[in-house]
């Protein structure tokens, strides 16, 4: 700030002051020296004294100086007149000296005001322009000058960069030394990236161009890249860890366009058994089996389709070296250089799969064996069970005694037995085949529950309470659905304690979906730990069979549920130890779809 | 009249007793151990019922009886399949025939009895 100087109210800054001071003295010097000169008669007289006043006042204030080369003019006119008069030669003489005065104040504020607005035009340049610039000493490497763009960038002010060396304001020592030999090669440098320190110490990159002006000072302009080197290297950074975590990632990454690879991780390349290289510009679909070629187009083609979820489907792909290997792929809409692209991820399943189709192959040969065995088993049976039939029918023809037959009839018994359970591996077998259909037919509940129990003769081994309507109808396969009842009540029956008692009660709603018919006894009951045991064959099986006379509730009640399961139901157990279990059935009402046969 | 029933079984035990009971039954049985001298025998004099084994060779249950359903006056013989084999009755509900019976071995002499009358009463 320029320092001021108060006058009468009027404020006037110290250099106009010292101005002002300057050229009244030298105007009042000219007038008095010419004063005495012209009345003493001097032989010189000199008007030129009064051009220093002019001069300097023109230069620094060019309206001004006209007028006071005015007022000169006039002054040196009349003291002139008033010494000389009528010397016409000296009166002309000093009138066109009073005329060069103006003359020459004109002229130099004409040439001053020239040189201020050019001066303007390029300070206006230097102190607005967008772009930071330095003008510096090459030898010393003083700042002559600094513009605020500088200063801003950098966290300084202008007279804080002004007081430093160019060369401060590098980041690093190696940069100062890149800069000096640029510097040094003696052209003019264009797009030199190099990167200079902010007052707080942080690195903040520029990019340097710069001529020489003259001998020693060098322009040089200074563009801010701070924010885009910035940009590059957060993008350089992501870049390297996305980079990372596709090549260490187990499972094929791929990037797409339409189904050409613009990029494929290590993972993919073992998968396809192409190197990284072969791998890009490879189109997908070229590795597909033909026979899945088809479905991969109609994959594919939904690419393009903008989804919330990422597709998945599987396919078969061959691999270099000729081997068909599976994977399931996921694929996913991104966008890459702001063109639509696809990321598909190739799960790897070949080896599940194997295992699976092995785990089916070998389902598929132990029920192959097991028919094999079962009708290897059934087959002797035959003449046992027939001769034994044909003694048994007629005794006495055959001289058979009481004892005999009583012992005879026992061997016919175990043999049936044996027949029982020999059927209902077969029967389960054949259910776990899937080879099994549903006969439908619309019955009475009522009618068929009082069926099993006559024909099981379960009357006679417990009381039976029977709680079904009497117009109740069901679609069920009638002869399946008879004998889920008939094993759920004689599992009753045996587990039940005496006084034997059984509740056959249906449980449905108008409103519900289901048909429920429950069968309750006052048994033993069922602990939490067996109830997941008792519909599988092979654990209940085992337990209790001998004194069933039904081939052993692990057998049958497998096949009652796969029964039901048929139906599309499920049976449900509640069960409390010493009160008794009730096994429900679940049958839906509305017959189910062939596809939903087994599902559950 | 005594109804002459044909059983075509490999098994000779048991086709011994199938004899037996078919005559303890009632029945005039003609048994036969295998499926091409049965077709020959069925042509030259048609029974009344054929008890017909599935697992047999040179000629199949399944194959004998295709054949005996082409020839048009043995179409009508009631067939009843007397097999040990679970997934017989499956094929059968296929093929949808009311002429056509099952007898799963082994069979008790009631069964027998009960699934001849079915066709033959």
């Amino acid at each position: 700030m320029e320092r001021q100087i108060s006058i009468r109210g009027y404020r006037v800054s110290h250099t106009d002051f010292v101005r002002f001071i300057v050229i009244a003295s030298l105007t009042l010097s000219s007038i008095l020296i010419t004063a005495i000169a012209l009345v003493r008669n001097a032989e010189a007289i000199y008007p030129q004294l009064f051009y220093f006043p002019i001069l300097y006042a023109t230069y620094f204030y060019p309206k001004r100086g006209i007028i006071l080369s005015g007022i000169c003019g006039v002054v040196y006119e009349c003291l002139v007149y008033f010494s000389l008069f009528p010397d016409t030669l000296a009166l002309w003489s000093s009138t066109g000296q009073a005329i060069l005065f103006i003359c020459v104040a004109l002229a130099v504020a004409y040439f001053t005001n020239m040189i201020r607005v050019s001066e303007a035009r390029y300070r206006s340049i230097f102190e607005n322009s967008l772009l930071g610039v330095i003008l510096f000493d090459k030898n010393r490497f003083t700042i002559r000058l600094a513009n605020q763009q500088v200063a801003t960038m950098l966290g300084y002010t202008v007279e804080d960069i002004s007081r430093m060396a160019f060369s401060d304001l590098f980041f690093s020592h190696d940069l100062q030394r890149q800069f000096f030999e640029h510097l040094g090669s003696g052209q003019n440098i264009r797009n030199f990236e190099t990167c200079f320190a902010t007052k707080t110490g942080e690195p903040h990159w520029v990019n340097l161009s710069w001529s020489r002006i003259d001998d020693t000072i060098v322009s040089c302009s200074i563009i801010d890249i701070n924010a885009e080197k910035r940009a590059q290297e957060i993008a350089a950074d992501s870049s390297t860890r996305y980079q990372q975590v596709t090549e260490s990632s187990p499972t094929g990454i791929v990037i797409t366009e339409h189904t050409k690879i613009l990029f494929a991780n290590p993972a993919f390349s073992t998968f396809s058994g192409y190197g990284p290289e072969e791998c890009l510009g490879r189109d997908i679909a070229e590795s597909v089996l033909d026979d899945d070629k088809d479905r991969f187009g109609t994959f594919a083609g939904r690419w393009d389709i903008p989804a919330p979820v990422p597709a998945r489907s599987e396919f078969r792909f061959i691999t270099k070296k000729g081997e068909i290997r599976r994977a399931v792929l996921y694929f996913t809409p991104i966008t890459r250089n702001n063109r639509p692209a696809g990321l598909v991820n190739f799960v790897d399943n070949t080896e599940w799969e194997e295992y699976r189709e092995r785990i089916e192959q070998t389902k598929e040969r132990r029920r192959e064996m097991m028919r094999a065995v079962a009708h290897e088993l059934r087959t002797p049976l035959q003449p046992v069970l027939g001769y034994l039939n044909l003694l048994l029918q007629d005794p006495q023809s055959f001289g058979i005694t009481d004892e005999t037959r009583q012992i005879l009839e026992r061997c016919a018994k175990s043999v049936d037995q044996e027949r029982q359970i020999i059927n209902q591996m077969l029967e389960l077998s054949v259910l776990e085949g899937e080879e099994t259909s549903l006969d439908y037919s619309v019955f009475s509940v009522g009618g068929m529950v009082n069926a099993v129990i006559a024909g099981g003769g379960y009357a006679l081994k417990a009381e039976i309470a029977i709680d079904i309507p009497a117009d109740l109808l069901i679609e069920a396969d009638r002869q399946k659905l008879s004998y889920i009842v008939d094993v759920l009540v004689a599992n009753g029956v045996s587990y039940s304690k005496p006084p034997k008692k059984i509740w056959i009660t249906y449980r449905g709603s108008p409103s519900h979906p289901f048909h429920r018919l429950a069968i309750q006894d006052n048994g033993v009951g069922i602990t939490e730990a067996q109830l997941d045991a008792i519909f599988k064959p092979e654990e209940g099986g085992s337990t209790g069979s001998s004194n069933q006379g039904f081939g052993g509730p692990g057998l049958s009640l497998a096949i009652a549920k796969k029964y039901v399961q048929l139906h599309g139901g499920y049976i449900s157990v509640d069960s409390i130890v010493n009160i008794g279990s009730t096994f429900t059935i679940h049958i839906p009402k509305k017959r189910p779809d062939k596809a939903n046969h087994h599902d559950t | 009249m005594i109804r002459k029933i044909v059983v075509i079984e490999d098994d000779q035990p048991i086709l011994d007793l199938m004899g037996i009971l078919l005559k303890k039954l009632g029945y005039e049985p003609v048994l036969i151990a295998n499926g091409l001298d049965a077709l020959t025998s069925v042509r030259a004099d048609p029974p009344a019922l054929i008890l017909l084994d599935i697992m047999m060779s040179p000629l199949s249950g399944w194959e004998f009886l295709e054949r005996l359903r082409t020839e048009c006056n043995l179409r009508e013989i009631p067939v009843i399949l007397f097999t040990a084999s679970p997934t017989v009755p499956e094929r059968m509900k296929q093929l949808n025939d009311p002429r056509l019976g099952i007898l799963q071995k082994p069979v008790t002499f009631d069964e027998l009895r009960t699934a001849l009358a079915q066709f033959l009463d």
